[in-house]
């Protein structure tokens, strides 16, 4: 039922013409003002009556290039796709299928009701921007437009993520204000703002019961029928919330913060000034153990341990500020599940309560820091994304940010079913992979050493080759963790030395797969293959596995690419 | 990949004469810029305003030189395939890299042709996923032709029944 082409209302240069017009605001405000005091003989070369000549240069092009985007698009309906062409020099045209179309999104403000015409956005939910904007069809081509989208749209088929039916009500996020009653049964506090100093009031939540529970369902929820009540998956009790205040540390965010407002507003002279009253003036103390180092003078050992000391001092100030932050942040985290849904609630004065769709997870992350692995603990991190009416929603949430090593593992399973932890096959990188990294990084290192033993001669060899240490140690530490698995299911990555990273993908939410190789990965024959995934953030961790044998890489990428076109994707 | 194809010919005259442009309207603008140096540098020795003007001379001779060469590398270095499972695209000729793009994950498609692009018969494949880096996957230097059959093949419905 191929229809003929449609064009756009004529009404349409009109109202392109106003957007660009809407630019040309305030040049056209000076104009008109400028032109009201044109025979003020002080404005000489700057005459007034110039803006308008500038006015014409911007509209007359604003004017033609509306005339030329009407008459050239055209829309046309296929079968199972929406045509729209457009461009005269450079021409374009889009293939939209029904099937993928999200959102079709009308706006009718007054001038368009005047004119019976509406502007008309179609969404396919892959970028930031909508997919096709009609601006503006006769209101009688919008019913058509609607009837042909949602006619041609083929029948769900069966296994369809839910994602799709709850499309609108997917990771609404209600930040409840302090007057407002909570979701849970905690008694409203009547407190206005999150001061720390809230943490040390008398009245504290309930005693920790010391345990920190995981509640694992008894049974695997049904994936097709939802469930009555919601199945809790984790609470965090006070002595987790404090310990995952101490292990996030996110206490140097604030301080740094405090820093950075101090240092604007002058103060921190005085602040330096105050701690240290003169007694220690810490460039003449460096100076003094640089000069011990070389062997030309004795170390200042009563300044430098009340140094050290106050550096410790700070740092566990830092960590007890974190420590207050998660307990007004996240007190009283829960995550409990409710058939497709993951239900996150947390905080003090201002309680947050997150709806994720399961169907909507792209990746999860563990985090492990160094302290984590000395508590025996972890942080998981989910990515969604979907599209929500008017633009894609992508976002970040901790569903755990803070659970035993041992837990890890069932909450996992029941977060993204059919996938278990203990039980993916991981593999190391290529054997000579360290040799291959470890010349990027000396290259790096040698260079800034070069410059530094330029600068400061010999000496700075105490520098130096601590720094070229490290960097090997780490190098080779770093390697050696490397790990990948791609099976039938799921792309698995970790990495990291110090602060472990491990990365999840099903294969089913793979968009695109990709090998790169450098002039010195060909050389050694390797290649790092990327899996890329909707809603990614920039500085998430990532499937993103360097050192690869160059033919592994192609055979890796093949597969999972092939393993993803066989599943079907869906918001 | 299963049989890899090469990108239309044209496409090496095409991006001579795109590169060509390109070092014309670099060559204006930077030759006004060192005009200016040239005029308002009063102090500059003879030889500062020589090693100058062959700098600038060396930039436009390395520009134009790129601009006649690096098309036939870079066409010689690109391949795609469209099969069963998806398009695959491998390009770069010193940084190389394959980009496999499966089927079931093309959410729209554009094919475009500008001004030089029809002079030569060309035509851009542009595919576009609901992924982060690869949210938009673009393979120029096809025949038009070409880019459409394409295009109408990644066309949803055929394949998209696999689940």
């Amino acid at each position: 039922m191929t229809s003929s082409e449609q064009r756009l209302h004529p009404a349409s240069i009109l109202f392109d013409t106003a957007r660009y017009a809407r630019l040309f605001l305030w040049p056209a405000l000076l104009a008109f003002f400028g032109a009201g005091r044109r025979r003020d003989p002080e404005f000489g070369p700057f005459d007034p009556g110039d803006f308008e000549v500038w006015l014409w240069i911007l509209v007359l092009p604003s004017v033609a290039l509306s005339v030329a985007r009407y008459l050239s698009f055209r829309l046309r309906y296929e079968p199972n796709e929406l045509i729209i062409r457009s461009g005269i020099l450079f021409r374009n045209e889009r293939h939209l299928p029904y099937a993928r179309i999200q959102n079709l999104d009308a706006v009718q403000n007054v001038f368009h009701r005047a004119l019976g015409v509406v502007d008309v956005r179609v969404e396919t939910g892959g970028g930031t921007e909508p997919e096709a904007r009609m601006s503006v069809l006769p209101i009688a081509a919008l019913g058509e437009m609607r009837a042909r989208v949602f006619a041609g749209r083929a029948v769900p088929p069966e296994g369809r993520d839910d994602a799709m039916a709850r499309r609108d009500d997917a990771m609404e996020r209600r930040d409840f204000s302090p007057g407002e009653p909570p979701e849970t049964d905690r008694p409203t506090r009547p407190e206005a703002a999150p001061t720390p100093t809230g943490a040390h009031e008398p009245e504290t939540p309930p005693s920790p019961t010391g345990a920190h529970r995981l509640e694992t369902p008894p049974t695997p929820p049904d994936a097709h029928r939802p469930e009555a009540g919601p199945v809790p998956l984790l609470h965090l009790p006070l002595r987790e919330l404090l310990l995952c205040g101490f292990l996030e540390n996110k206490g140097v965010v604030l301080v740094g913060a405090a820093y950075g407002a101090l240092w604007e507003s002058g103060a921190m002279n005085r602040v330096w000034s105050w701690l240290f009253a003169g007694t220690i003036d810490a460039r003449g103390l460096i100076r003094e153990v640089l000069a011990f180092v070389v062997g030309s003078g004795p170390l200042p050992t009563g300044r430098l341990v009340l140094l050290l000391g106050g550096i410790a001092g700070f740092l566990v100030l830092v960590r007890l500020i974190s420590m207050v932050w998660a307990f007004v942040r996240l007190y009283d985290f829960r995550l409990t599940r409710r058939g497709q849904d993951l239900r996150i609630t947390y905080g003090l004065f201002t309680r947050v309560t997150a709806t994720i769709p399961v169907g909507r997870i792209q990746t999860l992350t563990v985090h492990q820091g160094w302290l984590h692995r000395r508590f025996r603990r972890a942080s998981i991190r989910v990515e969604t994304a979907g599209g929500k009416a008017g633009a894609a929603v992508r976002d970040r949430e901790w569903v755990a940010p803070l659970i035993r090593e041992e837990h890890v593992p069932a909450l996992v399973s029941a977060i993204v079913p059919g996938v278990a932890m203990e039980a993916v096959p991981w593999q190391p990188v290529h054997p000579r992979a360290f040799r291959r990294a470890v010349k990027r990084s000396l290259a790096a290192v040698s260079l800034a050493s070069a410059v530094v033993l330029l600068a400061l001669g010999p000496r700075a060899l105490v520098i130096v080759l601590p720094l070229v240490g490290w960097t090997i140690v780490s190098t080779h530490q770093q390697v050696k963790r490397l790990r990948w698995s791609a099976t039938d299911d799921v792309v698995a990555f970790r990495s990291g030395w110090l602060r472990r990273s491990e990365t999840l993908v099903r294969v089913n939410r793979i968009q695109a797969v990709s090998v790169y190789a450098t002039p010195l990965d060909r050389r050694a024959r390797m290649a790092r293959v990327r899996v890329d995934t909707a809603g990614a953030g920039e500085l998430s961790h990532r499937v993103d596995i360097p050192y690869l044998a160059a033919d592994l890489a192609r055979d890796v990428a093949d597969r999972l690419a092939g393993l993803a076109a066989r599943t079907a994707f869906r918001w | 990949m299963t049989d890899p194809r090469e990108l239309d010919p044209r496409f090496i005259p095409q991006q001579r004469l795109v590169g060509r442009l390109t070092a014309l309207a670099f060559t204006g603008p930077s030759l006004i810029v060192l005009l200016i140096v040239l005029a308002a540098a009063d102090d500059l020795p003879g030889w500062g305003r020589v090693a100058l003007g062959v700098l600038w001379l060396a930039l436009i001779a390395a520009l134009v030189w790129h601009a006649e060469r690096w098309p036939a590398k870079a066409y010689a270095h690109t391949r795609y395939a469209l099969d069963a499972d998806g398009l695959v695209i491998q390009r770069g000729v010193y940084w190389r890299s394959v980009i496999y793009v499966p089927r079931s994950r093309v959410q729209h498609t554009d094919v475009s042709q500008g001004p030089l692009e029809r002079h030569y018969g060309l035509g851009t494949l542009v595919v576009y996923t609901a992924g982060t880096n690869h949210a938009r996957v673009s393979l120029p230097g096809l025949a038009h032709e070409v880019a459409m059959a394409l295009r109408d093949d990644l066309r949803l419905g055929r394949h998209d029944d696999v689940v």
